[in-house]
């Protein structure tokens, strides 16, 4: 059970490593899974943002790695900066199947990187990812700058990307986040971050730290950062360009994941949204970077064709998952002209909750029930982009926000039905 | 709303894992398993994949039928626990998305139980119509006796009350009177008692045998079937329709039909006719039996499934084939005499088969790709053997092999306390066979079990899409098609030894690439001449027929989605 799990007692080899180690002011996380290819260039990144931005104080990088086979720790060996390296559990099928994150394990590496952290007396600890080439040394003054000087205890990243970019986060993620946290996050699954002392150690003593292979982690700590009353900030970082060849390409299977992860932490941590209403910005660092205005080559009609499939093929399960007049219009949407197509901010409210109410109370198997909201996220995708690709960069802004807004409004409706 | 107003037909997607509570951990190290320990071992379930946990009787019982014989209905037997125990239990598997649902004897008790003791010494009193009672040991002379081996009649006679009492089973457990309401109601106060603490459902006991009538064979009467459907709707109204009823009816195909009524009496019944021809299929080298009794079986209500095994406690029952189907399923399984009992043969799958992993597996793909919800018996995910010589239906009932520590890591108890020796042969023995060895070989059956029930998770076609059978000439090769909306399942299995080749009439869907689901391996495409596979000895495919455009194409936003 994981409310018996205490702080994780160091591995031998870790221990022998932690034991000659110098204290830090600063620590660097960096979770790996068979990144060779990019590793070199984040260890640079690091080795000069800190150079850079924090000249004379004392940093560690901390590895946790789950298995390469590609001696990715090595590589980050060799970059020659004071390091902690170590080796940590991870579900079987996440590193046959890797998820969307590309950390099997990712739960206890974080956990891991955590302890170690505060055990070598970091003030600060960011987190980069792998496998993402696109990172520049100003990433880590963006990121640790509000945590070291304006008491910043959570600082999230927000890249600069193009507006059909991130349709889950922008249409799923951050509505729901929004609507069941108060905050009005833009990138909940951003993967980079970066932590104060003082939240690790809430969040090392807490019991309740999610069960691995669930994609919960990261959406857990930042729920608890809010709901416990931590600062949490977001830093505007640029354009973020991931190489990977283990995350999931596959969108049902991306979908299920992430989507599944917020509606499981939802579940186990419901004292976290309960009673939480309205929403307020994340103060940010700098300014928001404009987006990017580089094309996203979509494909609206096969969108709104894998909807109508969903439409005819998924009734029998969509009617166990949704309410009946959310079932009822959902089928009424007009999908004869992909143009045309619309879908009102509250009706995506409610099916997304429906979703979450399935998930809740198991109403069928939860892999299928995540699964089966892909063509609906596709239609809904599919009608943003109907409804934006003619107009200017501040408008699409408007439509998310409305987005955000109708789950904001709604969360009567998912409260009342969650006990 | 709450999750029982809300959960429907979960059943019909589940894995279903039958675990005997004695037999699977030992948490206080009497030598006797319990839910401390069978608490501690969730995880091992969850990870394997399946959804729902079958607990066979756990009530408080004398244990003269390993707990078919319930002394009450409302206390857990000590030496499984107590009842906190089992709720807490019962709060671990829901917190692992894990449902559970418990064995319930509805046709008898024990004659230890307070209600049979009552109404055999006071022929006046309120519990005198608990039972039914005759002076004269002839009637209902139409009705079969069913342990063959156990006893010659189903009346016994009482010296307390000077009558006879009604038994379809063994003369140590009287079955109630359903014609009593007063038993309808304690029956269904039972059952709340239960499912109030969060149980998912019962696997109904013998159902067949509720009801007596004279001039029949007592099996299946509509007086039966009205009970059942009380009882069902009484559940449905009071706990929101998500509590699954599984019946337990050995009946031929026709006859269990009945069981799911309208979809308004049980959710869910065993398949029994299936697993023996499973096994004469293997044997025969040749798919007849398999695509006979689906021709067979009729079609059920939408809200309804079969429930699939290939072994479960009891031995494996032979009262659904012909006489000389049977003769040949002794002959080909059960050379031995000792491992005959009743109308069955009391061995585990992989003894069954030899230890012979690819039959072993071949035989899973079956169970896990056939209509209807898979149900796995403890113990042969790992391939755990038997032992013969133990008594009864003992031999398939020993415990958990988990590691090559001491009894298995079953239990910390003395080895003479267990409840039953570990299986210890050269084979089967827990040295050899067992959770942790198996655990890390990435191609054990372990390893393999949890890689098909993965692969089933993928797709609802399984749990719910229709059949169809093909034809190709080879009789050796079953294939069949399994459909649910737009997703198509290609099954091809190889009952054979040898390598077989098999011509497929695919022609309706040309022009599309065969993904086999285990591998992910694309095959040629299919044309509209037959489509040619070859299976290796004893192999399989589960295939997706994905139409082209169903996921070649990219949407233009899977690399940015998140």
């Amino acid at each position: 059970m994981t409310d018996r799990l205490q702080a994780p007692a160091f591995p031998a080899e870790v221990e022998r490593q932690l034991e000659g180690a110098s204290p830090c002011e600063i620590a660097v996380g960096v979770l790996t899974y068979n990144n060779a290819t990019t590793v070199p260039t984040v260890v640079e990144v690091v080795r000069t943002g800190l150079e850079r931005h924090f000249a004379g104080i004392p940093a560690v990088l901390i590895n946790a790695d789950a298995g390469s086979s590609d001696a990715t720790p090595d590589l980050l060996a060799a970059a020659g900066l004071p390091l902690v390296r170590a080796r940590h559990e991870t579900p079987l099928a996440q590193r046959i199947a890797v998820p969307f994150h590309g950390v099997p394990g990712r739960g206890a590496a974080l956990r891991l990187t955590f302890a170690v952290a505060r055990r070598l007396g970091a003030r600060a600890l960011v987190l980069l990812e792998a496998d993402v080439t696109s990172a520049g040394a100003e990433w880590l003054r963006h990121l640790l700058r509000p945590v070291l000087e304006q008491k910043a205890d959570l600082v999230v990243p927000v890249y600069a990307r193009h507006r059909y970019d991130g349709t889950l986060t922008n249409l799923v993620l951050a509505p729901l986040v929004r609507a069941l946290f108060g905050r009005r996050l833009h990138q909940p699954l951003a993967g980079a971050a970066a932590l104060s002392a003082r939240l690790l150690d809430r969040l090392l003593d807490d019991p309740r730290w999610p069960a691995p292979g669930q994609n919960q982690t990261d959406l857990w700590i930042e729920a608890t950062a809010i709901v416990d009353g931590f600062a949490v900030w977001e830093a505007w970082l640029g354009r973020r360009r991931a190489e990977s060849r283990t995350r999931t390409a596959d969108l049902p299977t991306m979908v299920a994941q992430a989507v599944g992860g917020l509606f499981a932490v939802m579940g186990r941590y419901d004292d976290l949204w309960l009673e939480i209403r309205g929403s307020e910005p994340v103060p940010a660092t700098d300014a928001p970077v404009i987006p990017s205005v580089e094309p996203v080559a979509l494909d609206v009609d096969r969108m709104v064709d894998a909807f109508r499939r969903g439409l005819r093929d998924l009734g029998a399960i969509w009617e166990h998952i949704l309410a009946p007049e959310t079932l009822g219009d959902v089928l009424s949407l007009d999908t004869a002209s992909p143009a045309r197509l619309a879908f009102p901010d509250e009706l995506w409210a409610r099916v997304v909750y429906d979703f979450a109410l399935g998930y809740h109370y198991n109403v069928v198997y939860r892999d299928h029930l995540l699964r089966s909201l892909v063509p609906l996220y596709l239609g809904r995708t599919a009608a943003f982009v109907v409804a934006t690709r003619d107009r200017d960069a501040g408008a699409a802004e408007a439509h998310l926000d409305a987005v955000g807004a109708a789950f904001e409004r709604h969360k009567r409706y998912l409260v009342e039905r969650w006990r | 709303m709450s999750r029982r107003l809300t959960a429907r037909d979960w059943y019909k997607d589940a894995v279903f894992y039958e675990v005997h509570v004695k037999a699977f951990m030992d948490g206080n190290g009497d030598g006797v398993g319990d839910f401390v320990g069978l608490t501690e071992r969730l995880d091992y379930l969850a990870e394997l994949g399946v959804d729902c946990l079958w607990v066979l009787p756990m009530y408080a019982s004398p244990l003269r039928d390993d707990g078919y014989d319930i002394a009450d209905f409302y206390a857990v037997h000590p030496a499984y626990g107590t009842l906190e125990e089992f709720q807490k239990f019962l709060d671990a598997a829901h917190a692992r998305d894990l449902r559970v649902i418990t064995d319930l004897v509805m046709n008898h008790t024990s004659d230890q139980h307070p209600w049979f003791q009552a109404s055999r010494s006071d022929p006046t009193g309120p519990y005198a119509d608990y039972y039914v009672w005759s002076g004269t040991n002839r009637r209902y002379a139409d009705a079969r006796v069913i342990f063959v081996d156990a006893g010659a009649s189903n009346w016994t006679w009482d010296p307390r009350r000077n009558a006879y009492y009604w038994h379809r089973f063994f003369s140590h457990q009287p079955d109630l009177n359903y014609d009593n309401p007063a038993v309808r109601r304690r029956m269904l106060d039972v059952m709340r008692f239960w499912l109030d603490r969060g149980l998912d459902g019962f696997r109904c006991d013998a159902v067949p045998y509720l009801v007596e009538r004279e001039g029949t064979s007592c099996e299946n009467l509509p007086e039966t079937h009205a009970v059942l459907k009380e009882f069902r709707a009484v559940i449905d109204r009071e706990y929101g329709g998500d509590r699954v009823l599984l019946a337990e009816a050995n009946q031929w195909p026709e006859d269990v039909r009945a069981y799911f009524g309208d979809g308004d009496e049980f959710h869910m019944a065993f398949h029994f006719p299936l697993m023996p021809r499973l096994y004469l299929a293997l044997r025969l080298e040749e798919r007849r039996p398999i695509v006979d009794i689906y021709t067979h079986t009729p079609p059920i209500p939408p809200a309804c499934q079969w429930g699939l095994f290939l072994r479960n406690h009891d031995e494996l029952t032979l009262e659904m084939v012909t006489n000389e189907e049977r003769a040949f399923m002794y002959y080909a399984y059960a050379q031995d005499p000792e491992m005959k009992l009743n109308l069955g043969i009391r061995r585990r799958l992989a003894p069954l088969l030899d230890n012979d992993g690819r039959r072993i597996e071949l035989l899973n793909s079956l169970l896990l790709t056939l209509p209807g919800s898979p149900i796995v018996y403890y113990g042969d995910e790992i391939g755990m053997g038997d032992n013969v010589y133990l008594g009864d239906r003992d031999g398939v009932r020993t415990p958990m092999q988990w590691s090559r520590d001491r009894n298995a890591g079953f239990s910390t108890a003395e080895e003479g306390q267990l409840y039953l020796p570990v299986i210890a042969d050269p084979v089967y023995g827990y040295q050899a066979v067992n959770v942790a060895a198996q655990a890390r070989q990435p191609a054990s059956l372990l390893n393999t079990m949890k890689r098909l029930i993965a692969a089933r998770r993928t797709s609802p076609v399984f749990g719910r899409g229709t059949i169809e059978f093909l034809r190709p000439r080879n009789q050796k090769v079953l294939a069949c098609l399994r459909r649910y909306g737009r997703e198509t399942v290609l099954i091809v299995a190889n009952l054979s030894g040898a390598p077989q080749p098999a011509e497929l009439d695919l022609g309706e869907f040309a022009g599309i690439r065969p993904v086999e689901i285990l591998g992910g391996t694309v095959f040629p495409p299919i044309q509209v001449t037959p489509y040619l596979v070859s299976v290796g000895p004893h192999g399989f495919y589960w295939f997706r027929l994905e139409r082209p455009g169903d996921a070649d194409e990219p949407y233009g936003i899977e690399s940015t989605a998140i």
